[in-house]
């Protein structure tokens, strides 16, 4: 049917959703967004969308959007409406005064990848320059910071090696702790085109995904390991791969260093990575590692794509080396078909990653203690930086409840609800004296927050995201911002506010600030962006529109060979016990996005409106529980409800849910164990047991949930949470 | 350049940044990490890991509690650790740990 309404203007602008990045032109009637049509031109998505990015656009108009600045003096009060020049003085004095009494580092900030490079690049700046510390994360902590650190390790860069197009030239794709159907459903179409092209297809996921079985497709092997074995079972594969003499050592001595490829194949070519031994471990029949094994490295192009099922583990950067390591080892690098791939959630995680949101790194994933590095940053902006890594988004949680962290600027991002041991978090916020929520919705956190900046979404501001494939993309305004200033503009606001004084005339500005700092993104601009439409990074003198594969003739290492970690298997100190017997997993599905503050105020909910509990049918029997009882979900960190559906994508022994609706509080369950290296939360990993709800009485803590007041919890002494701080904080 | 960082004081009292458990069980994780690397190698990969991601109160908490006799921490980790105090200072790299 023919849109009854004639639209009078149309911008070409970049999807915010999820790390594809897909291309559509925005069509407005008097400044209302009235359609959103792929582009057929944008290079990520080549005219194909999904339904988030087609049709859950009318958020950006609802009735919740904050229009007007808040602030109040403490938590329990309610919210006055100010001026923006009154909410950037309130938020300065409050944070020079916290520095003046606590000290330099007792604040910092999370940026967010629903915003764009610019801001978020700002953010860091902001941060480092005005603030005076490198207390500043993003939340691809939460999520892909593992891709970060262990491609670092073994490629030299945290990024995707191929463009999407790629796949089409795979013969064999391997998928590993992630959905692309559900989570980046134009790139999953993509696969699924190649798959059903004659592509082998191998997936290591849990559970039964559509991934692994859908109309015209069907894994080859499919994996359904134990939560928590990623490492063990990519240790298992490389086993096979060495033993049976399948890498190309023609590629390693050419291209890797030798002698960290002979420590790594005695490592993993022990006898206690043989699938025998670890089958057993993961809940696997040996014979299907061995089948992988063999399919992976015959190819002869073999692909990998991964996501959050490989990086939010207690292991989680260990097993994105796993898979550096067995591309390098088999020669699966440097061409089209083949590469190491993450599968980035939000818009812009690629963009959050690349450019300095990092406690740790500058833009370029630079260190901060690098003299040089920092001189050309201190250089360009006038001001003495820190030399010293500063605290991750956790450790500032960590620190708040120490007394050494009183104050944060929260932009786009809502940690009360996405991140993990949810009593935990709201008892840290609760001890801090000046949080500031900059966001498009009074979210779960801007309970505990005492100024509240209204943002603008991506439909209402102008600058780039960097999709999952490293492509720059422009985000261009295609409605006026309903409250008044872009991202970028709010922040500029508390920098001058702050003492620091700067300005843009417009975004490309910021880019233009990033290109001179960062070398990846040198030759980036609006102007050449305008003209072409899209680049992937590196783009610089020697690759002006940008470059497809990565890691064609060399590695972007000192030495430009790529080089291989011992990837040891260490359990996860998550582990089942009596009391919680069932591992819990958490995930997403297509029509909703992340913890849903935007796809829930759409008519997307109607797909999707609560968060399940899927369950095998032997478990729920042996619980007495029938698809649709309201089910209670219990670990050591808290306990809630949902209901439950019979499952066969799940084995016994594990239980799988969502996390997209507040009131779930899917988080209050989750564990508060981290990856080694960079703190990563182990989201995948909990060990929980489920109990029927039965319809009388009140639960244990003599109060109602929300949703379903009136149901009570049954009588688990297991799930007993009253002695956990902040437990009295939370908000039913 | 920047009249802020002298203008403030360093900080509050002498309690740890993060608690001393949380950062024990951290730093064991990094120990389990590098186990596999022969001696010289693994010490030399945590003091890297802790010199490059480490806030600097969190390092010297986890030196402090070494001295204090360093109970319940891998031995793996102390030999790392020793090397903040020990070693020339060097840059920061990615990828295997260089002995």
């Amino acid at each position: 049917m023919a849109n009854p309404i004639k639209p009078d203007r149309s911008v070409v602008t970049t999807c915010a959703y999820c790390g594809v990045g897909c291309n559509f032109k925005a069509e407005t009637h008097q400044g209302r967004i009235v359609r959103m049509t792929p582009w057929k031109d944008g290079k990520a998505n080549h005219g194909h969308s999904c339904i988030k990015g087609r049709f859950a656009f009318d958020y950006y108009n609802h009735a919740d959007r904050i229009r007007k600045p808040m602030i109040r003096d403490s938590i329990s009060e309610v919210w006055h409406e100010v001026t923006w020049e009154q909410a950037f003085d309130f938020a300065a004095q409050r944070f020079r005064r916290i520095q003046s009494r606590y000290g330099r580092q007792a604040i910092g900030g999370v940026s967010s990848s629903r915003c764009t490079n610019e801001e978020i690049f700002l953010t860091q700046k902001l941060v480092r320059a005005v603030f005076g510390n490198n207390n500043i994360d993003n939340c691809a902590r939460i999520c892909h910071s593992p891709t970060q650190f262990g491609l670092s390790a073994t490629v030299g860069w945290g990024a995707a090696s191929q463009h999407f197009d790629s796949i089409l030239q795979a013969d064999v794709i391997m998928v590993v702790g992630a959905n692309p159907t559900e989570g980046h459903p134009v790139f999953g179409s993509l696969l699924k085109r190649r798959v059903r092209q004659g592509a082998k297809l191998i997936v290591l996921d849990p559970r039964q995904t559509e991934t692994v079985r859908s109309p015209h497709v069907r894994a080859d092997v499919h994996l359904a390991l134990r939560p928590g074995t990623n490492v063990a079972v990519l240790d298992s594969i490389a086993h096979v791969v060495v033993r049976e003499k399948l890498y190309n050592e023609a590629f390693v001595r050419e291209r890797c260093e030798w002698e960290e490829f002979e420590h790594w194949a005695e490592l993993v070519g022990s006898d206690r990575y043989a699938p025998e031994a670890i089958g057993p471990v993961a809940g696997l029949d040996p014979a299907d590692i061995r089948r992988a094994a063999r399919l992976y490295a015959s190819g002869p192009n073999s692909a990998i794509y991964y996501g959050l099922g490989v990086t939010e583990h207690s292991q989680g950067s260990t097993g994105v080396m796993c898979l550096g390591n067995l591309s390098l080892a088999c020669g699966m690098l440097g061409r089209e078909g083949v590469g190491v791939n993450p599968l980035r959630g939000q818009g812009n995680v690629q963009g959050g990653s690349c450019l300095g949101s990092w406690p740790h790194v500058f833009s370029g994933y630079r260190f901060v203690t690098d003299d040089e590095v920092r001189g050309s940053f201190e250089a360009e902006w006038g001001v003495a930086l820190d030399a010293e890594p500063g605290l991750r988004l956790p450790n500032m949680f960590d620190a708040a409840l120490t007394g050494h962290f009183r104050g944060m600027f929260i932009m786009g991002e809502d940690p009360v609800q996405s991140d993990p041991n949810q009593g935990h978090t709201i008892a840290a916020m609760s001890e801090m004296e000046c949080v500031v929520v900059q966001d498009l919705f009074l979210n779960e956190t801007a309970r505990y927050a005492h100024v509240f900046l209204p943002g603008s979404s991506s439909l209402e501001k102008d600058g780039t995201f960097t999709g999952a494939e490293r492509r720059v993309n422009r985000v261009r305004k295609v409605v006026e911002p309903l409250a008044g200033l872009q991202d970028w503009e709010i922040v500029v606001g508390l920098m001058n506010a702050m003492g620091y004084k700067c300005h843009y005339d417009h975004a490309g500005q910021i880019l233009d600030e990033i290109a001179r700092l960062s070398p990846a993104y040198r030759g980036l601009s609006f102007e050449l962006l305008d003209r072409v439409g899209s680049a992937q990074w590196p783009c610089d003198e020697h690759a002006p529109e940008g470059t497809e594969v990565l890691h064609r003739e060399r590695f972007p290492r000192a030495n430009g060979r790529g080089t291989f970690m011992l990837t040891e298997y260490v359990p996860t100190r998550e582990r089942v016990t009596d009391q919680h017997p069932l591992l819990l997993t958490t995930g997403r599905i297509l029509s909703q996005y992340n913890v849903g503050t935007q796809t829930r105020r759409t008519a997307n909910s109607r797909w999707h409106s609560e968060d399940i509990l899927e369950i095998s049918a032997e478990d729920a029997a042996a619980r007495g529980i029938k698809d649709g009882d309201m089910a209670w979900l219990s670990s050591r960190f808290g306990a809630t409800q949902l209901r439950a559906r019979i499952s066969q994508r799940v084995n016994p022994g594990t239980v799988y849910t969502t996390f997209h609706h507040a009131e779930t509080r899917v988080n209050v369950v989750t564990s508060d164990l981290s990856d080694w290296a960079t703190n990563c939360p182990e989201y995948k990993v909990t060990a929980v047991e489920v109990a029927l709800v039965k319809p009388a009485g009140f639960d244990e803590y003599g109060r109602s949930l929300d949703r379903h007041a009136g149901l009570a919890a049954p009588d688990l002494s297991t799930a007993t949470t009253a002695s956990h701080p902040g437990r009295q904080e939370v908000h039913a | 350049m920047n009249m802020l960082r002298d203008a403030l004081p360093a900080g509050p009292g002498e309690d740890p940044v993060l608690a001393i458990d949380r950062l024990l069980s951290m730093a064991n994780q990094i120990g389990d990490f590098f186990a596999p690397y022969p001696s010289q190698r693994r010490a030399e990969g945590i003091r890297n890991h802790l010199r490059t991601y480490w806030d600097p109160r969190m390092r010297e908490a986890l030196l402090a509690y070494i001295d204090a006799g360093a109970g319940g921490l891998s031995p793996h980790v102390v030999e790392g650790a020793r090397l903040l105090r020990s070693s020339e200072p060097r840059k920061g790299y990615y990828g295997p740990p260089k002995a």
